[in-house]
């Protein structure tokens, strides 16, 4: 790598609100906020999962005009405002449009969309198909609504690598502007999360079911961890190059000083693997290009989510990685923002600008076979490297390597 | 900055299973679009696509565990990756290919949608009937993880869904993995199967033509769908070249750009799409000069053939018009998020033969664009020097790819 890339905004949406001040907040008090789900098209199990961390109605107010709330898709919609979000905490207004890429991750893609146009073929003929639910209907929507919504001409791109998805959008995104391909970058994450898709994934058994009290919580690297809290929103990140920040006389909220990513062939799909070792090496590939060693690591910023297995494997590669040598201080704000929806990505680089990352919502205890303990984050130093860490049901595993910012 | 030689392709597709079946079709201008049998279209609006041929699928059980349950995308990923790796020499179980040095670069626009659909139907009637693991592959990313899986691939592995330049914007991230090091070999290309989804949706859209698509023709009327997936293969020219291995191609640039315009829509000036292919001539050192033949998007939609004919003239200027260009979608139909691999692989084939494959000729030129399209009978070059191949999506997404020819070390 040339030169760090530099982040410069944030843009982000999710159950915390609109912004990322209240995401720093929720993640500071480590207060899960999830809601109920609509269960009323009876696609629930009885007795499955109720609640998900979902966006609270209004937070789009005044990123959007009428028309685009109009025609655009829910993820569409989350992205277009994150990114403008984004471009604020920037301080930017437009500009470079030719050398802006657009770099979005989806795991599902508009799903609210697509479930109403597969009823219309399916149950009302395929000539009831809506043309303008198809076109909102692909995986690339919401970073086409970006570039038509902020005239960006750069590269397009959607990666979809589920949960590893986000870090890749990262990587690909500062590999752009390391190239020299594009001077500035819009990277990030969408989802949304529908009563039907939290249905198929309580059905898959991957969500947190209630404990004694009721209440489902994700407790990643938890004892009593039994899944995940479904999660939807958007973060969008403004990346840099540091020339351009320098021009305009920007600030940094963070340098990305290397990425990376591998794959678990042991992994079935949608499911996790015993591969540790080969994701424990791309993770260290992954320091190592930034000229780091584990033990320059100050702090985690892990995507364990309270996945039973996959909380594991992130466990193993971590100790495998640090070859036995004690952690760094671990967070796990998927505790708090749920999976999907990017809340990782924006917690990440919120913590590396210094924010406090305090409590894991629903923690209790230990899982003594893991050997992780969260931090709380109320003693931390603000840390100076920041590592970020997500693996993907079916394999993938990607990682970035975060640093304080400047200017 | 070193080349990046092209060491094996794979392919399935409306002509057949692998690339011998897809060459002999091509330079025959044999098309694969006609009657189809994947799901009941007798209501929908059209009634044909280049369906890969049930009769020649192959049984893979014995080298692909669980080959019986993968999706059908999953099916042509994994067939042309293993061709591809066949031609390529290289065997993931000798130890001869790192794992961590193997990355898995795939496009696909739908992934298992197909059989999604399949549950769907299912599950929307009465949720206990539905069996959940139709749902297991049905991600969009599931082709390119099938292939790492099966390959033993321990690197980098991403998926690109926008749309129809899908696969060649995978072939572009893949070269610039193996450019920096990333990997020794990358697996790039792209898989999607025919379904109901994108049928109706593009038929919602009036974009699809009720007889077999005709690029740049007067009366055409839209594209045609076709399936299938293709794969190349991507490593060091000097680390090919030790090992051996005799380069088809090489992949000498990729770029990409945004129209930025409309979702559906081209820009009409063809000005993101001209973006793109001066910024994959500018990767690969090229003058525009330097081209002697295009594989065009071309997928025979009035709006889209119009606006790469702009693109055309804005890269290729007074030339635009006398450069030749292979439409292969007119013969294998559109494979959406796969279309940018195995027109990918054509590209070289046809580099590599030293001819360039026809299609038939179908109604009148259309005189506001009068390009040079190969037809009816192959147009022999043997001393082609390079050529572009250009994937233009859905959202504006535009990219394209420079292959130049291996004409061995000494040229």
């Amino acid at each position: 790598m040339s030169a760090p890339v530099l982040v410069t905004g944030v843009g982000t949406l999710g159950c915390w609100g609109s912004g990322s001040e209240l995401l720093a907040a929720a993640l500071a008090a480590g207060v899960p906020l999830a809601s109920e789900v609509d269960r009323s098209a009876g696609y629930h199990l009885a007795n499955g999962a109720r609640r998900a961390c979902l966006v609270p109605a209004g937070q789009l107010a005044g990123w959007l005009s009428p028309g685009e709330s109009r025609r655009m898709s829910p993820p569409s919609k989350l992205a277009v405002a994150a990114s403008r979000m984004a471009l604020e905490c920037a301080g930017l207004d437009g500009g470079e449009e030719e050398r802006t890429a657009v770099v979005i991750a989806t795991a599902f893609g508009p799903s609210t969309n697509t479930e109403i146009l597969l009823k219309q073929i399916l149950f009302e003929g395929p000539e009831s198909a809506s043309p303008s639910l198809f076109m909102e209907s692909v995986a690339n929507a919401p970073a086409a609504q970006i570039a038509i919504a902020l005239k960006a001409r750069g590269s397009s791109l959607t990666v979809c690598q589920r949960e590893a998805g986000p870090l890749l959008a990262l990587g690909t995104g500062a590999a752009e502007i390391d190239a020299g391909r594009a001077r500035r970058v819009l990277a990030g994450t969408v989802d949304e999360m529908t009563p039907l898709l939290h249905a198929l994934l309580d059905r898959f058994g991957a969500l947190a079911r209630g404990g004694p009290e009721g209440e489902e919580l994700a407790r990643p690297f938890g004892r009593g961890r039994n899944g995940f809290l479904a999660g939807e929103g958007a973060t969008v990140l403004v990346l840099e190059s540091a020339e351009s920040v320098a021009d305009r006389g920007g600030k940094a909220l963070a340098r990305v000083l290397a990425w990376g990513s591998a794959f678990d062939p042991t992994a079935p799909p949608s499911g996790w693997g015993q591969g540790h070792h080969a994701l424990a090496r791309g993770l260290r590939r992954t320091l190592e290009r930034a000229g780091l060693r584990p033990a320059d690591v100050d702090l985690v910023v892990s995507g364990a989510s309270g996945a039973r297995e996959g909380d594991r494997l992130e466990a193993q590669v971590l100790h495998a990685a640090w070859e036995g040598a004690p952690l760094p201080p671990v967070a796990a704000p998927k505790a708090v923002t749920g999976e999907y929806g990017g809340g990782l990505l924006a917690s990440a680089v919120l913590a590396a600008a210094g924010s406090r990352l305090g409590p894991a919502a629903g923690w209790q205890a230990a899982d003594p076979d893991l050997g992780i303990v969260l931090c709380d984050g109320s003693s931390l130093p603000a840390p100076a490297i920041v590592l970020v860490t997500s693996l993907a049901a079916g394999g993938a595993g990607a990682w970035a390597v975060l640093g304080r910012g400047v200017g | 900055m070193g080349q990046v030689a092209v060491t094996g392709v794979g392919a399935v597709c409306g002509l057949g299973w692998g690339v011998d079946a897809l060459w002999q079709g091509l330079r025959a201008g044999r098309s694969g679009i006609g009657p189809f049998a994947r799901f009941d279209h007798s209501q929908h609006r059209t009634h044909l696509a280049a369906e890969a041929p049930e009769a020649d699928s192959p049984d893979l059980s014995r080298r692909c565990p669980g080959w019986r349950r993968l999706s059908i995308a999953d099916r042509f990923a994994l067939f042309a990756a293993l061709e591809a790796m066949e031609q390529a020499g290289l065997d993931p179980t000798t130890g001869t290919m790192p794992p961590e040095d193997v990355g898995v670069y795939f496009g696909s626009s739908t992934g298992g949608m197909y059989e999604s659909e399949l549950f769907f139907g299912d599950f929307l009637r009465d949720p206990r009937r539905a069996r959940l693991s139709a749902l297991v592959a049905q991600q969009v990313n599931a082709p390119g993880d099938a292939v790492a899986r099966q390959l033993g691939a321990t690197g980098p592995v991403a998926t690109f869904s926008s749309a129809c330049a899908s696969g060649a914007l995978a072939l572009g991230a893949a070269l610039a993995a193996v450019r920096s090091g990333l990997v020794d070999v990358a697996i790039a290309g792209g898989s999607d199967s025919l379904c109901q989804l994108t049928y109706a949706g593009f038929n919602a859209l009036r974009s699809v033509d009720e007889a077999p698509c005709r690029p740049f023709r007067a009366d055409r009327a839209g594209m045609s769908f076709g399936e299938g997936a293709a794969v190349l293969v991507l490593e060091p020219l000097e680390r090919a070249l030790a090992r051996g291995a005799e380069p088809l191609a090489v992949l000498a640039g990729a770029g990409s750009s945004c129209d930025a315009h409309h979702m559906t829509a081209p820009d009409p000036t063809g000005a993101g799409a001209a973006a793109a292919v001066e910024a994959a001539l500018a990767d690969a050192g090229l003058a525009a000069g330097a081209v002697d033949f295009v594989n065009v998007h071309g997928t025979g939609t009035p709006l889209n053939d119009a606006a790469e004919w702009q693109a055309l003239r804005r890269v290729f200027g007074e030339r635009a018009g006398e450069v030749p260009l292979v439409a292969t979608k007119a013969l294998l139909g559109h494979l959406l998020g796969s279309s940018g691999a195995i027109e990918a692989v054509a590209t070289v084939l046809c580099l590599q033969r030293g001819e360039l494959h026809p299609v038939r000729r179908e109604g009148e030129a259309d005189p506001e664009l009068p390009v040079s399209l190969v037809l009816d009978a192959p147009l022999f070059l043997p001393d082609m020097r390079a050529a572009v191949s250009t994937s233009l999506a859905f959202g504006g997404s535009n990219a394209a790819l420079v292959f130049s020819r291996w004409a061995g070390p000494a040229a």
